[in-house]
């Protein structure tokens, strides 16, 4: 489902922010990308989406080969993607129905698919009853769900996720995570960057660690660091 | 035709119109203040290449025979000149009639009474089509057997052939920096209203809208910006026009102004255009800029 082979990005003032990355995600994999903050996960997260090119390498997301793709495709392939952001992206103005629709109705959709699809997207992050709220009346961890239902509205294979809890509390985050984990059953490959120890070492899922730009370790079911989990790190 | 989708169009362009009040009244005043300057300029152009066109159809060649020729010269040149087709009329003027011509001219000043003799030869009144032939058929004239002297006012028809030049050069220079100006400034005054609405752009592009889609608000932002900067500078024009044009008209008693020189329906159409092609062509500038960006 995406594919990244000697991928690496060095930007204009210099900074080489990813180091010959490959890396394989299979359908339907949930996957984390943890280091530190600067470590290179935005910055692959946003080759993926492709608001960035490589320097080298080949990236393949869902069968586009995103490296060579004209700016006039960037649209087609981002219809294929959700994105998840750790400050939600909302319009401020518009209601929480409004924001989900938004992202159907900039494609053009038709309206009686949006008609269709926001309540399903509402009800699945369990928003129905606060559609008519604006973003300024609802938590942080409502806002991140309104965030979440836009990315999913437009029914993407692929749901990337850039510090999705990170402006939240331990308890909106769990909910959050939760709701990431029942998306990624019905099917959706979800790749989450995060720096949240709790969150990689309660869920235990596959873990690729990023370090200055380069993947030191990836785990099927890892912990944030190699090996351990939060828990040992304290006792040990 | 999917309404749900006009509606939200025209629901966008329409909130986003009204929610940057002021900024839309800046572009709104500029494309007004443009267009004023434009018509006013287009008008006075009109009503002055008017005036010069008036003058040089007024300008005739005198073509005096000599005392010498013959009726057969003579009726042989008019006949020439009649089947001319560069030449818009002759009036022979046989000396005698320039006699009471000239004495009528002078208001009796010159008594004609006192001559002897008629000093004065036979003429031709000649007036062309195109002001710009006046030197060359002069001097074709001058060649031809049995005639004199030819006479037009020869610094008249430069000046104002020149006036015209000069006129149609800068009209075209002037036109087109105003054209300039005023898109720099929409310009500009429309990117501050993309910038305001960056974030929405970016969750627009973020979920795969095209730059075609993102761009037509815009587009339809500047359309109005322009449509109504244009009206609102017609709606100005025109009283100027009804306040202005008498009190014109008797502080230039020597200048036969006519208001008929300008074509008000199709100056109001003109002006309307450029306003809305201004609108239109900056908001195009301006967001193309922000999404290469």
């Amino acid at each position: 489902m995406i594919s990244l082979r000697n991928v690496s990005l060095i930007y204009q003032n210099g900074v080489r922010a990813l180091d010959n990355v490959t890396l394989e995600i299979a359908k339907g994999d949930f996957v984390f990308l943890v280091g530190h903050s600067g470590t290179g996960k935005s910055s692959l997260l946003r080759l993926l989406y492709r608001e960035n090119l490589p320097s080298n390498g080949e990236i393949i997301v869902d069968g586009i080969r995103v490296d060579r793709l004209r700016h006039g495709r960037v649209p087609a392939l981002r219809r294929h993607l959700g994105v998840v952001f750790q400050d939600f992206k909302l319009l401020s103005n518009k209601t929480v129905w409004e924001n989900v629709a938004f992202a159907m109705q900039v494609t053009g959709a038709h309206t009686k698919d949006v008609m269709r699809q926001v309540p399903r997207a509402l009800d699945l992050v369990g928003l129905s009853h606060k559609s008519r709220m604006y973003p300024g009346e609802l938590s942080g961890g409502e806002q991140q769900r309104t965030a979440i239902a836009r990315a999913l509205v437009n029914n993407p294979k692929i749901l990337l996720c850039d510090e999705p809890s990170g402006n939240l509390d331990p308890s909106n985050t769990t909910e959050i995570m939760e709701l990431l984990l029942r998306i990624n059953l019905k099917g959706t490959t979800v790749l989450v960057a995060t720096h949240n120890q709790a969150v990689v070492d309660r869920m235990r899922r596959r873990v690729v660690r990023l370090e200055d730009g380069r993947i030191v370790t990836d785990e099927e079911r890892g912990y944030y660091y190699l090996g351990l989990g939060q828990g040992q790190i304290l006792s040990g | 035709m999917d309404s749900g989708k006009v509606k939200f169009f025209l629901g966008e362009v329409l909130r986003n119109f009204t929610r940057n009040a002021g900024m839309q009244a800046t572009a709104i005043g500029t494309v007004a203040i443009t267009i004023v300057l434009l018509g006013a300029f287009l008008f006075v152009r009109s009503t002055l290449a008017d005036v010069g066109k008036d003058l040089l159809d007024q300008i005739e060649i005198s073509v005096y025979f000599s005392s010498n020729a013959t009726t057969a010269q003579e009726d042989a040149l008019r006949s020439i000149l009649v089947h001319d087709r560069r030449i818009a009329s002759i009036q022979f003027v046989p000396k005698k009639a320039g006699l009471a011509e000239l004495s009528a001219q002078t208001h009796g000043v010159i008594d004609t009474s006192l001559l002897t003799e008629n000093p004065l030869p036979d003429k031709l009144r000649v007036r062309v089509n195109d002001a710009q032939l006046v030197p060359a058929i002069a001097q074709a004239l001058r060649k031809h057997p049995g005639v004199a002297n030819v006479v037009f006012p020869q610094t008249v028809v430069e000046r104002l052939l020149q006036l015209g030049y000069v006129l149609r050069r800068v009209g075209m220079g002037v036109i087109a920096l105003f054209l300039v100006v005023a898109g720099v400034i929409i310009s500009n005054t429309i990117r501050l209203t993309v910038f305001a609405r960056r974030r929405e752009i970016s969750i627009m592009q973020l979920v795969g809208a095209t730059n075609m889609y993102i761009r037509a608000p815009f587009i339809c932002e500047g359309l109005l910006d322009g449509v109504v900067g244009s009206l609102v500078a017609v709606l100005i024009l025109i009283a100027a026009r009804y306040a202005l044009w008498p009190k014109l008209i008797l502080a230039l008693p020597w200048i036969q102004l006519n208001a008929g020189a300008v074509n008000g329906p199709v100056l109001i159409a003109q002006l309307l255009l450029a306003g809305s092609a201004i609108g239109v062509v900056s908001s195009w500038i301006s967001v193309g800029r922000h999404l290469r960006a």
